[in-house]
């Protein structure tokens, strides 16, 4: 009995899910855009910000008649992969894309998937924008790797600059998670701060990344009292753990961070004691967003419930595919081509209000024009939003 | 000091909360529940939809996130870890089955509660600090005090009542509590709600503090099956020790060894596999469980 | 009696050759003919993976749970990539060094730990994984969080002049190369296993399962016993971590973490602990299944792990479990 309602609910879900993706019913053309993350486990925050901020521009773009790329109009679909963090998935990931002749991929979201990618990239001509950082996969001899944010060795430098100059901040620590992606951020960070002339006076507290109680790793740090403590590649989910610790514990000084983070998630777990929290976003403040960035936020809020504010920075690579395919239509399966229009593709920014472009950066960090333009908007979380702090570029 | 070894017995009372739950279903039924940190972050959502979403009160969320799992505990018991360990030839094999739950708990924890984070407000507001050489807040201590006594009064549940004496009876061997005329399946089927109750319980206390979300459960389970070994496998009392070792041994490795680095957490689990190695039956464990 | 095992012999010569045959033709054969180009990558991980999870299987033929193979994988995988950029050592050379060196740190670290037994032993070996993962973030030869990347393709083998493996990076479609090599890896040691299993060690091994103190007592070392299996099963761990770095040409501390040593245990598992093949079936199942499931999106996870569920209640000793039981039911 028991097995028999077990296999009904299977079959539901199974058939449930077969539905909506016959249901697309395309008259024009459909162009495949692929994404390789992280949706389930730990960390599938920040996977599922990129695919669904992929999705809701898609079905905007579908709803709205198609992208012109071309003399073409295609409908675009969004395939996603779910690499559970392992790297040996994410080049299984890469594979499927290769196979259903998949040139332009996002993701994936952390350095070692990123790493383990790009032989299958290389070989198949897929151009991909991790969210990863390690200046390897950018500098050459790599060469199809674009990437997708502002990494942390240029946000860094621009917020301790700022904090140093306007606040006054002499003394830093650095608290990260033991695993690659956070104590490579914490080295390039202190490194960045030690460059300002700034004392770093903690930066080898780690903690381990299943960590849900920060009172025991925080109180060492605290004790040697910095003007500022930086939680390099923290987590959204740690984020608010770490600041509500540091705060009990009678810290007083400032606290930023370099990756993106989520104003909902701040406002419930460490609400008022967030205050003040430095983080970097995209685009989604009142004072910078344009009416698209506004629109953008309330499509995705109808169609998945509630925004992700981490999304402010992950709607860009979707958009620089699709800019870069309609300045350059030979590239739709060329990524040759591709490359060739990054050096000096150059569109409005429709997301950011005034005059601010989209264009292909990173000549300074990594020799070759290999970094999507997003602006480098650091955020201060105040009474449960984020405010603009100051907007930056990265060349 | 002081503030380490306050760190100590308030992340121990956690973390023994945690670990009783999965010793009692690995006394009972010789079952290495994988899904136990799952069903601990179910515990955890239930008890911020009712109170953090709903405001319903603090204690009554509690007594939902209690009922819930207790419920979902039984139903496993029932359905799934009962009929496979009747027909399988090695016990070891509902580890199989014990993963394969934690899966679909968590299919269902990301299609129910989504992917981010989760907090409640406060429960109590408000700092103890003591000339700064022992800072806590109030509501850790409240959720200290309320974990202990939740402890105490599990054990004199175990200790006092008849079905406490049946669990106990069964732990102890199996075949002569059958034979004494305890109806072993039914009861096998309470234990593991109870162990479920427990990790329902201590998610929900904990989430007032830690917060919540679907990537919590497969690191904990490890843990506590960590604290389960410190103490002894299968010994009520070795897993509240386990627990408090481990919360002490974070606490003091932390505090110690934080100079060095990145080897902090390498130098505490060296630690623990060279205890095990000398001593192998943990703390107060029978030998070779 | 000749005749006999000539009988026995048969069906077993066979079915080998039809595995085979499926691996090395038939495959090849069907994916060129139905273009799925992508599935020869999931394949040469299920070959790997299975290689590694042939381990734990072993392990288990003496009575332990072993949840630690992500850290002898992980090992191997250092290896090799250490000896291949920093010592420039060809990657055929490197690959049976990284299975030599994980064997020699299961000896090392078996010593004390192989007197574990059960859930003790697989707790042990499951801090071991995290043990070996931290320690590659700590040691300046591993480069710390960075890992090694950028590792060359696998260079040329040849003998006395003559070229047995083409240099990868010259060939025209290197997933086809690995996927060979994987699977010549796999029958390999599948095959030794088989060995291992119908030979004096595999009655040992058998007999220590069953009692540790009765087989010591008739003379059995089985100190020595443990350690011996415990080394060759974490040899092919370092085997399959070690081609998987080749591929990925990059290996990070998270390559092989705690969460693969317990899909390695599971393989074991749901092939069923009684068959030599179980942790190849088991491992071609959990990993394609969940690769085959990708279309299904957000309920995939709830699916797959439905399935698992519903495959671990029929069959609660694993699948190939299935077989045995129709036999018997024929003989009735």
């Amino acid at each position: 009995m028991q097995r028999r309602n077990m296999l009904t609910a299977v079959t539901a879900a199974l058939a449930l899910s077969v539905i909506p993706g016959s249901a697309a019913l395309a008259q024009n053309p459909v162009l495949k855009i692929g994404f390789v993350g992280v949706t389930s486990g730990p960390a599938a925050a920040w996977g599922t910000s990129n695919q669904r901020s992929m999705e809701t521009r898609a079905a905007w773009i579908n709803e709205t008649g198609g992208y012109k790329i071309g003399d073409v109009t295609y409908d675009i679909e969004i395939v996603s992969f779910d690499d559970q963090k392992d790297p040996k998935r994410a080049i299984a990931g890469m594979e499927k894309m290769a196979q259903e002749g998949i040139h332009y991929v996002v993701g994936p979201n952390v350095d070692d998937g990123a790493a383990a990618v790009r032989p299958v990239a290389e070989a198949n001509g897929i151009i991909y924008f991790p969210y990863a950082f390690p200046k390897p996969l950018y500098t050459a001899p790599a060469s199809n790797a674009v990437l997708g944010m502002v990494a942390n060795y240029q946000s860094g430098p621009a917020i301790y600059k700022y904090l140093k100059e306007d606040r006054g901040v002499r003394t830093v620590a650095f608290i990260a998670a033991n695993e690659s992606d956070p104590l490579s951020q914490r080295d390039s960070g202190r490194e960045a701060a030690e460059a300002l002339g700034l004392e770093v006076v903690s930066a080898n507290v780690t903690y381990q990344v299943d960590t849900t109680d920060f009172t025991p790793v925080l109180t060492p740090v605290i004790r040697t009292n910095p003007d500022l403590l930086v939680l390099s590649g923290v987590t959204p989910a740690s984020a608010p753990q770490l600041i509500r610790s540091a705060r009990e514990l009678g810290f007083q000084g400032l606290i930023s961070t370099e990756t993106a983070q989520d104003a909902q998630v701040l406002r419930e777990s460490a609400g008022d004691l967030a205050n003040g929290f430095i983080s970097v976003g995209g685009a989604s403040t009142p004072e910078i967003a344009s009416d698209m960035m506004k629109e953008f936020v309330a499509r995705y809020t109808d169609m998945f419930g509630e925004y992700n504010d981490e999304s402010n920075t992950k709607v860009y690579a979707l958009e620089y595919i699709l800019a870069t395919l309609a300045a350059n239509p030979a590239a739709i399966d060329d990524v040759e081509a591709f490359k060739q229009t990054m050096d000096t593709f150059e569109a409005p920014n429709p997301y950011m209000k005034g005059d601010a472009m989209m264009r292909y950066v990173g000549v300074s960090s990594f020799g070759q024009r290999r970094q999507i333009a997003v602006p480098l908007v650091v955020n201060v979380f105040q009474d449960g939003e984020f405010e603009t702090l100051f907007v930056a570029e990265v060349d | 000091m002081e503030q380490v070894i306050v760190n100590g017995v308030y992340l121990g009372s956690q973390y023994a909360m945690i670990a009783l739950g999965l010793t009692l279903i690995f006394a009972l039924m010789n079952v290495l529940n994988f899904a136990h940190g799952q069903m601990y972050v179910i515990g955890g959502f239930v008890t911020y939809t009712f109170y953090g979403q709903f405001g319903l009160p603090f204690v009554l969320a509690l007594l939902m996130s209690c009922v819930t799992l207790a419920v979902l505990g039984a139903l496993i018991e029932k359905f799934l870890f009962g009929p496979v360990i009747r027909r399988s030839a090695r016990e070891e094999s509902t580890m199989l089955l014990a993963a394969g739950i934690a899966f679909l708990l968590d299919a269902v924890i990301l299609l129910v509660f989504g992917e981010k984070q989760r907090g409640v407000p406060k429960i109590v507001d408000g700092v103890f600090n003591w000339d700064f050489r022992i800072i806590i807040p109030y509501d850790r201590i409240l959720i200290c005090f309320l974990a202990i006594l939740s402890i105490v009064a599990f054990i004199s549940y175990m200790q006092f009542t008849r079905t406490g004496r049946a669990l106990r009876a069964i732990a102890q061997d199996r075949v002569a509590a059958e034979l004494m005329g305890v109806n072993v399946n039914r009861y096998s089927m309470i234990g593991f709600a109870l162990g479920a109750m427990l990790a329902g319980l201590v998610g929900g206390l904990l989430v007032t503090i830690t917060g919540v979300n679907l990537g919590m459960g497969g690191p904990t389970s490890i843990k506590a099956f960590m604290m389960v070994m410190i103490g002894g496998a299968g010994v009520i009392s070795g897993a509240i020790l386990g627990g408090f070792i481990l919360g002490m041994l974070e606490a003091v490795g932390l505090a110690v060894l934080s100079q060095y680095g990145d080897i902090t957490y390498l130098a505490i689990f060296v630690a623990l596999m060279i205890f095990l190695a000398i001593r192998p039956q943990g703390l107060m464990g029978k030998p070779w469980g | 009696m000749l005749s006999r095992a000539d009988t026995h012999r048969l069906p077993l010569v066979l079915g080998f050759a039809v595995f085979l045959i499926a691996v090395f033709l038939l495959v090849p054969f069907l994916i060129s003919v139905t273009g799925r180009w992508n599935f020869y990558f999931t394949l040469t991980s299920v070959a790997l993976l299975s290689v590694a999870s042939a381990g734990v299987w072993l392990t288990f033929y003496i009575g332990r749970i072993n949840i630690g193979q992500g850290a002898f994988a992980l090992i191997g995988a250092y290896v090799s990539a250490i000896l291949v950029t920093k010592a420039g050592v060809s990657f055929w050379v490197s690959l049976p060094a990284a299975g030599l060196f994980a064997g020699m740190v299961a000896i090392v670290i078996g010593l004390p730990i192989l007197r574990l037994r059960g859930v003790y032993f697989a707790m042990i070996t499951l801090v071991l994984t995290e043990v070996v993962r931290l320690t590659a973030l700590a040691l300046p030869i591993t480069n710390g969080a960075k890992g090694i990347v950028s590792i060359p393709l696998p260079g040329e083998l040849s003998l006395f002049g003559i070229t047995i493996i083409p240099d990868f990076a010259t060939i025209e479609n290197p997933k086809l190369a690995f996927y060979y090599t994987a699977c010549v890896l796999m029958v390999v040691c599948f095959a030794s296993m088989y060995r291992i299993v119908n030979s004096r060690l595999g009655q040992l091994c058998r007999s220590m399962q069953q009692n540790e103190e009765l087989a010591s007592s008739v003379g059995v070392n089985i100190a020595y016993l443990r350690v011996i299996v415990f080394a060759i099963s974490s040899f092919f761990g370092g085997l399959g971590g070690a081609m998987f770095g080749a591929i990925a040409q990059s290996v990070y501390p998270s390559s092989f973490v705690v969460k693969d040593s317990i899909d390695f245990m599971l393989n074991c598992f749901l092939g069923g602990l009684g068959y030599v093949f179980g942790p190849m079936l088991g491992t071609l199942v959990l990993y394609f299944g969940w690769d085959l499931l990708f279309e299904l999106g957000r309920y995939q996870l709830l699916v797959y792990s439905g399935t698992l569920i519903l495959l671990i209640l029929v069959l609660p000793n694993g699948l190939l479990s299935i077989r045995f039981d129709r036999i018997r039911g024929l003989w009735k």
